[in-house]
């Protein structure tokens, strides 16, 4: 990771000057946004085939029981090196990626059981692990900064702060011993408390021990005074890396699976037929969702993540029918969230709507005496966000969506009613009843609809210059009676059609 | 007319056998108490007596209604509308300040819309339940998130202790809360009582009930507040992630002892005591054990008891009974075997050799070879097998009149047909719901088509022949 970052720097370094990298890299907005992208991206790539599925759950099992894969490696790294990783070590998103890849199995060993169903499977499975990890983060790490709390909720806000600094001039490292003329030495009491004795005491044993001694990177040495000349940093916040190299994983496993994944997605059995192994991409996909899950959740928490997989895809499932538009418009929807959730956690909704207003009227009508000053999660308003964006696209959708579904609905209410009444004055034009049938101040009678639908329906008509009412007897035009008999020939086709076919 | 008395005989002892289980079950959750006191050595201090009740009320409240989101198909219900509920905590909180009873309300009030808005999503457009459920887990809890954080800047202290709720906190219980629970509890109950018939009528066949002029919506609305009233309880012990596995843990162990919904419900609740309290008791021999988790394990230990050795259902049972199966219909094979081989080719005492039987029916020829050695009917010697005179009798027997053979050695036909039965009981049990089937008492000692109209029968007929077929093709893979 480190090497990797260092290559990344020196790129970016051929097009702007160190300064600026580490003013845009410090900016706690910009990484937050930028590490939010990238989790919304990969999330939403993943989770478009999730949702395709029928398994968009899965992805909040799997986040849920990351915990136990990191609790579990943690425990085990402890035991066997006797030294705890720190969070960001590898071992522990391995750890993360086997408890997904288990949470899967253990829900289908239950469900192949044959005795429980698929959802009470999973509903089993997940509850277990997490319940496994969180006794044991409670008996075994307790001591530790690794609680439930960190895992679950986590916070992007702070992603800038957590960095690995890069020095790329006037390096110096620093490494003080003991005999250094800039160790600090202190006695300590080696018997004191076995003997419970204080230090002043004759029996008293001391020896001398280094409080700074070790290694000091450049930036420690320049912090610690240990050099004189301030090293040329570079800042680079761990999680940028992190989902970065996820990102890219993840697009590269969807761009060169595309179509195993494809059709593996909409029809197994054919894939299975081919040869494509849906049990192995199955499989894949799960471990590729824990790792992004473990990857993402010390920025926003394990819960979050899994409105990075579900939400997008939803959204984009509704504005389009073909996958590859599909992808493209959740990873836009997910990132479109990310870059506007930062603004609304700092209480500014779109830049249309300031919360603090909200407040203020909510303090004026009830007199609730709350603070007008909005200051939430990121990771959370992120997510608001992207749902503000699903309801909109639920709304909005040129072709499911609620609007243009209740107009085309009203439209063929309409055009039905049209042809209705074509169709009557067509079929009585010209016969015994005609005078009866055909008065335009009481045709509504011969519907049983309300006076005022005929008349509309009968203005509309007239507009459209296929009827026309002459002292108060409705009559085809020219133009209606050619509509009239276009429409009955066409019904009859269908209906010859209909027939042939059955 | 016979067949009737049976079945309702075989009914009364199978009830009788549910009751027994339910006492038992009761019997073991009271005996708990001292065995903890005597063997964990935990002392029952107020605080305890608090929680481990609290748990145990909030365990058979749980189990009741939870009985009804795993039959309906809706078990990850449980855990969208926990996460749902987490925004109501907070807005009551910044409304009406810190009064349980009024969080409660709230976050029902959330968990609700969040049931609301699934129905909506799922009814207007093509998302599934279970991504409309992630939606509202998701952006619900999102919500839930972002109002904490804002009410945790506050400069007061009142606000402490709102985020138990995430993940739970028994200790914090007290007495009044046990009272609310055993309150609403008791109220939620009286409602499943009065409309008992159209809940069990909606869970087992909705179209049916919409047909008959029940309000399905109107009902399965009522049936998820009430899940949602279990949640709300909940929330405090065990918090949003694991609420679920405690509504949902008992009910599947309860349904695999029994077919009857009202027995059902009476078990999972028996369960959900006992998972409720044994886990807050557990909890308590060491401080650091946290009690929500412990009931979970505790609930799942129940499910895999059950799912074990769950007499007709279990996974030991099952397989016992083809393995019993197994060995009968080797013994009957081979018993026709030598018989056939002996009279056609003159005698029936003729020997078949063993490498032959061996050949022709490789593991069915020792298995079934042994059976009959150890029944008396055949005898090995020199390498070869043949019929002794009741063996040759009993194939005789079975030669003449292969349907109607005596009931410990069926005829051959007959333990062929009862070894289909079973498969297509096998095949009911995995496809029902795809193959759109009615949901009937699992019974495989009784021949499938009594239980299921020919179409039915015939669809699973249908789907096991394509398994096999499945079976025998060799695959790419």
């Amino acid at each position: 990771m480190f090497q990797l970052e260092e290559l990344i720097i020196h790129f970016l370094l051929n097009f702007v000057a160190r300064e600026d990298l580490n003013a845009f890299l410090r900016n706690p907005q910009y990484t937050a946004t930028l590490v939010g992208s990238l989790i919304a991206v990969s999330g939403a790539l993943l989770g478009t085939f999730l949702l395709l599925r029928g398994m968009s759950l899965t992805s909040d099992a799997i986040s849920h029981t990351v915990l136990l894969g990191i609790v579990v490696a943690f425990i085990l790294m402890g035991s066997v090196f006797g030294k705890h990783p720190d969070l960001s070590s590898v071992w522990l998103i391995v750890g993360a990626a086997a408890a997904g890849v288990a949470t899967v199995l253990l829900t289908e060993l239950i469900y192949r059981s044959g005795l429980v169903k698929q959802d009470a499977a999973l509903g089993l499975a997940f509850p277990l692990l997490f319940a496994i990890a969180v006794i044991l983060v409670s008996r075994v790490v307790s001591d530790v900064h690794l609680d439930e709390d960190a895992v679950m909720v986590g916070e992007i806000g702070v992603a800038w702060a957590n960095t690995n600094s890069h020095c790329l001039n006037d390096c110096e490292t620093v490494t003080i011993t003991p005999d250094d003329s800039r160790a600090e030495l202190t006695r300590q009491c080696t018997n004191c408390r076995d003997l419970g004795i204080s230090p002043r005491d004759d029996k008293a044993e001391f020896t001398e021990i280094c409080t700074n001694c070790g290694h000091y990177s450049p930036a420690q040495a320049w912090q610690a005074g240990f050099t004189q000349r301030e090293p040329i940093l570079v800042f680079w916040p761990k999680s940028i890396t992190v989902m970065a190299v996820l990102t890219l994983l993840t697009i590269v496993v969807v761009v060169l699976l595309y179509k195993e994944l494809k059709l593996s997605t909409f029809d197994p059995t054919l894939a299975a037929a081919l040869g494509f192994r849906p049990t192995l991409l199955h499989y894949g996909l799960m471990v590729m969702v824990s790792l992004v899950a473990v990857g993402a959740f010390d920025a926003v928490g394990s819960i979050l993540v899994v409105a990075f997989f579900i939400i997008p895809p939803a959204a984009a499932y509704l504005l389009t029918d073909r996958l590859p538009r599909m992808l493209v418009y959740s990873s836009l929807i997910g990132a479109a969230g990310a870059y506007t959730g930062y603004d609304l956690a700092r209480g500014n909704l779109l830049g249309v709507v300031h919360v603090s207003d909200i407040l203020a009227a909510l303090n004026n009508l009830f007199g609730l005496g709350l603070s007008e000053q909005w200051d939430s999660s990121i990771s959370a308003s992120m997510v608001l966000m992207t749902f503000l964006f699903f309801l909109a696209a639920w709304i909005f959708s040129p072709k499911y969506g609620l609007v243009s579904t209740m107009l085309r609905r009203s439209n063929q209410r309409r055009s039905f009613d049209d042809q209705v009444v074509l169709g009557h004055i067509h079929r009585h034009q010209g016969h015994a009843a005609e005078s009866d049938e055909l008065t335009a101040s009481t045709l509504y009678r011969h519907f049983r609809w309300s006076p005022a639908k005929m008349e509309r329906t009968l203005r509309q008509l007239r507009a459209r210059n296929l009827v026309q009412i002459e002292a108060d007897q409705v009559s085809l035009t020219d133009r209606g009676e050619t509509h009239a008999h276009r429409f009955r020939q066409t019904q009859l086709t269908n209906e010859s059609v209909g027939e042939l076919s059955t | 007319m016979a067949i009737n008395q049976q079945k309702t005989t075989n009914n009364r002892s199978s009830d009788q056998r549910i009751w027994l289980l339910i006492g038992a079950t009761a019997l073991i959750a009271a005996l708990f108490v001292p065995f903890s006191q005597i063997f964990l050595h935990v002392e029952y201090d107020y605080t305890l007596r608090t929680v481990a009740l609290g748990g145990a009320l909030l365990g058979i409240v749980s189990g009741v209604l939870g009985c009804f989101a795993v039959l309906r198909r809706q078990s990850l219900l449980g855990d969208a509308l926990s996460h749902a509920a987490l925004p109501g905590v907070a807005l009551a909180f910044l409304f009406f300040g810190r009064d349980l009873g009024l969080l409660l309300v709230g976050a029902g009030v959330t968990s609700w819309l969040g049931v609301f808005f699934i129905r909506l999503v799922t009814n207007t457009t093509r998302i599934k339940q279970d991504a409309a459920m992630g939606i509202v887990l998701a952006a619900w809890f999102a919500a839930g998130i972002a109002l904490l954080v804002y009410i945790q800047a506050r400069p007061d202290a009142s606000q402490a202790g709102l985020d138990t709720f995430i993940f739970g906190q028994a200790a914090a219980i007290v007495e009044r809360d046990v009272r609310l629970i055993a309150v609403v509890g008791a109220l939620s109950f009286i409602v499943l009582a009065l409309f008992w018939k159209e809940f069990k009528l909606i869970t087992f066949d909705a179209e049916f009930a919409g047909a008959n002029g029940f309000r399905v919506n109107i009902l399965s609305m009522a049936l998820s507040t009430l899940i949602v009233v279990a949640i709300v309880l909940g929330l405090q012990l065990a918090g949003v992630i694991l609420m679920v596995g405690m509504l949902i843990a008992s009910g599947i162990a309860a349904r695999q002892w029994t077919n009857q919904l009202g027995q059902m419900v009476i078990l999972s609740a028996v369960f959900g005591a006992f998972a409720g309290g044994a886990g807050a008791i557990i909890s308590a021999v060491d401080a650091d054990i946290p009690t929500g988790p412990l009931i979970v394990v505790v609930a799942f230990l129940l499910v895999a008891l059950s799912l074990g050795f769950a007499p007709g259902r279990g996974l030991v049972w099952t397989l016992l009974r083809r393995r019993a199966d197994r060995s009968r219909f080797a013994a009957q094979t081979m018993l026709q075997d030598l018989y056939h081989y002996a009279t056609d080719h003159g005698s029936v005492d003729l020997a078949a050799p063993e490498s032959f039987l061996f050949g022709v029916r490789g593991a069915t020829a020792k298995l079934g070879l042994q059976q009959l050695q150890a029944r008396g009917h055949a005898q090995r010697s020199n390498g070869a097998w043949m019929l002794t005179p009741p063996g040759i009798d009993a194939a005789a027997d079975e030669a003449r009149n292969p349907a109607a053979g005596r009931p410990p050695p069926a005829g051959i036909e007959a333990a062929a047909h009862d070894d289909r039965n079973h498969q297509l009981w096998a095949v009911y049990r995995q496809y029902a719901d795809d193959l759109a089937l009615p949901t009937v008492a699992e019974d495989r000692q009784q021949p499938i088509a009594n239980a299921l109209p020919p179409a039915a029968v015939a669809k699973l007929e249908y789907k096991l022949d394509t398994i096999r077929n499945a079976a025998t093709t060799p695959s790419s893979e």
